[in-house]
């Protein structure tokens, strides 16, 4: 299909038809593909459970941590197969991953979690001037830069996990669910900073999210995925005005439908 | 009561304490990296000493040389029992890996017993046993310079945790996942754990080996080091050497008063009863980290 093979030349990343299984039981992903153009910020939306965290880990190759593989399909990353490379090489090829939960290292300082993501060829230099151009991007974080990491706010771990991806110099960057928990104003900072980083210096991003609204903002394009399964995929103009999504995600349907339910449980846990 | 005897008691207690220390370090370096008490420190101990004694008194090598040499070999023992033990075990429920490092302690215990036999070798490091007179104390002379080496290996391990390498193996005691994420090699991390709690493991061992004679009975200084590294807090090196003084004066001063109570056997009693107290009162030890906890 020369059709595909013109949309993979423009991808940094093309996921074809991927299937992952953990425990070698669970069929997690049923055949996902998804693209992403190089220097684009394109979303995966979908419900909990959907299969959105499972998708990044298997770019990101930490599937391995939790007992998880790659049981069909392919990944190429910059053309290059990178199905059967270890995680931690990946890293080295530009490919970061954010995982979910703001992991920062508890016990460290925010200045200590950005030299512990510094490759170790990394000059001390170099890493000084990366250091400066993320507190350029987060000031909370330069205010608080040698205070322990485990008492920042939910924002300032959200910054710090991103700053700390940055630091491998990515070319792809992923995020998974980066609002999640965190108030709407400090959302949108958020966002505005990732779309800032994708302007400046070109690095792609990938973005989960249950809050379709604000992704949609920021992103050319968005997956929806359902169940394990890529159900929807166009411009974040097209889904926005999809009545399906608008109804499921945007919160503009009315009704007790299981989506919503699940969502407003959901929320509520956040909150208490 | 006589103030110089017991001066004297709390000093000699305080750097025997030390030398307890040397193997807690141990344990905490393997802890930090894994969240795993290392049940085979002692066993770990014991080898190093019984490769010193290989190295100088079997092959000849001047001390000067075999104990840097023995480091070595230590050293790469110990990146190589990660990779042949502990690598599998990655993800699997931490009594697993705790009764694999007793696995690994037994397993050294029976491996030096097949190749060196049971009887105790002296490790002749040629210290003099004439105690040094300090003022009106007596001091021992090879617990001071062991209290020297304990002192050092902690204050450079206090510069290693500064450096990129250091900053990373704490990365990794903090969040496996997220080290990962960010490439850091957890496994290469917790492989430089093992290596860096063998290299301490030789100069516990040679010390110990100096004050009681190399047989496998070095591998029970487990016991002593576990409890002042639960005292000092299990991750934390400044722990382990405070935890390490202030059993090593407890227990000496301690005992000249209880064992004409009990009849002997009071220093094994006064390091139980501070496991015990020490795990009911104060579970995080001393300078334990407690984890961090928010809303
Ligand atoms: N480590 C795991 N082991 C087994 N099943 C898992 C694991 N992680 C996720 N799953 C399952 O895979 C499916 C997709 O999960 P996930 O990718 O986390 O969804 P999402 O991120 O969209 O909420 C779910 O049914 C989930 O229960
Ligand atoms: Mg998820």
């Amino acid at each position: 299909m020369p059709m595909q093979e013109k949309v993979e030349a423009q991808s940094i990343l093309s996921m074809n038809s991927v299937e992952v299984l953990y425990d070698n039981v669970m069929l997690a992903i049923k055949g996902v593909s998804v693209q992403v153009p190089k220097g684009k910020m394109i979303a995966l939306l979908g419900s909990n459970g959907a299969g959105k965290s499972t998708t990044l880990k298997a770019i990101s190759g930490l599937l391995k941590a939790e007992r998880g593989r790659i049981s069909r399909g392919e990944i190429k990353f910059n053309g290059t197969d990178i199905t059967e490379v270890l995680a931690q090489k990946r890293v080295g090829m530009g490919i970061c991953h954010v995982v979910e939960g703001r992991h920062v290292f508890e016990h460290l300082t925010p200045d200590e979690n950005l030299t512990a993501a510094a490759p170790l060829g990394m000059s001390r230099s170099v890493l000084n001037v990366e250091k400066e151009k993320i507190y350029n991007y987060f000031p909370r974080l330069a205010e608080r830069r040698n205070s322990q990491s485990g008492y920042l706010s939910g924002g300032e771990q959200q910054m710090l996990a991103i700053g700390r991806a940055l630091v491998t110099q990515p070319s792809l960057l992923m995020l998974d669910e980066p609002s999640l928990g965190l108030a709407p104003f400090l959302v949108s900072e958020i966002f505005d900073i990732l779309q800032k980083i994708n302007q400046e210096e070109g690095v792609s991003v990938l973005l989960v999210e249950q809050n379709a609204l604000a992704a949609l903002e920021i992103v050319s394009e968005g997956y929806l995925i359902e169940n394990g399964r890529v159900v929807m995929h166009g411009t974040a103009e097209e889904l926005k005005s999809n009545s399906d999504i608008q109804e499921f995600y945007l919160g503009g349907g009315e009704g007790t439908d299981f989506h919503n339910v699940k969502h407003y449980s959901r929320r509520k846990r956040w909150l208490s | 009561m006589d103030w110089i005897f017991l001066t004297e008691l709390a000093i000699n207690g305080a750097l025997t304490g030390l030398l307890y220390s040397l193997v807690a370090i141990g344990l905490v370096l393997i802890y930090k990296a894994s969240s795993v008490p290392n049940l085979a420190q002692g066993g770990l101990t014991m080898l190093g000493a019984y490769v010193v004694l290989a190295l100088s008194r079997d092959a000849g090598m001047p001390l000067w040389l075999a104990i840097p040499l023995a480091a070595v070999i230590m050293f790469g023992m110990g990146f190589g029992i990660e990779r042949v033990a502990l690598r599998r075990l990655a993800g699997r429920p931490v009594v697993m890996i705790l009764m694999m490092t007793l696995g690994i302690d037994i397993f050294l215990i029976g491996t030096t017993l097949a190749i060196w036999g049971g009887t105790s070798s002296s490790m002749n490091l040629g210290i003099s046993y004439e105690p040094l007179l300090m003022g009106d104390i007596f001091i021992s002379r090879i617990h001071l310079v062991g209290a020297g080496v304990a002192l050092s290996l902690f204050a450079a391990f206090m510069l290693f945790f500064r450096t990129r390498t250091g900053i990373k193996l704490r990365a990794i005691a903090d969040d496996y996942m997220a080290s990962w994420s960010v490439g850091i090699s957890v496994e290469r991390g917790v492989g430089l754990s093992w290596a860096l709690a063998s290299l301490v493991a030789v100069g516990a061992g040679v010390i110990w080996g100096e004050i009681q004679g190399v047989d496998q009975s070095l591998s029970i200084l487990l016991l002593k080091g576990l409890t002042v590294a639960v005292l000092g807090g299990l991750d934390s090196i400044l722990g382990a050497v405070i935890a390490g003084v202030i059993i090593g004066i407890i227990e000496n001063v301690g005992a000249e008063f209880l064992d004409q109570f009990v009849g002997g056997g009071s220093r094994e009693l006064i390091v139980a009863a501070v496991l015990i107290l020490t795990v009911m009162i104060r579970p995080h030890g001393l300078f334990g980290r407690h984890d961090i906890e928010r809303v």
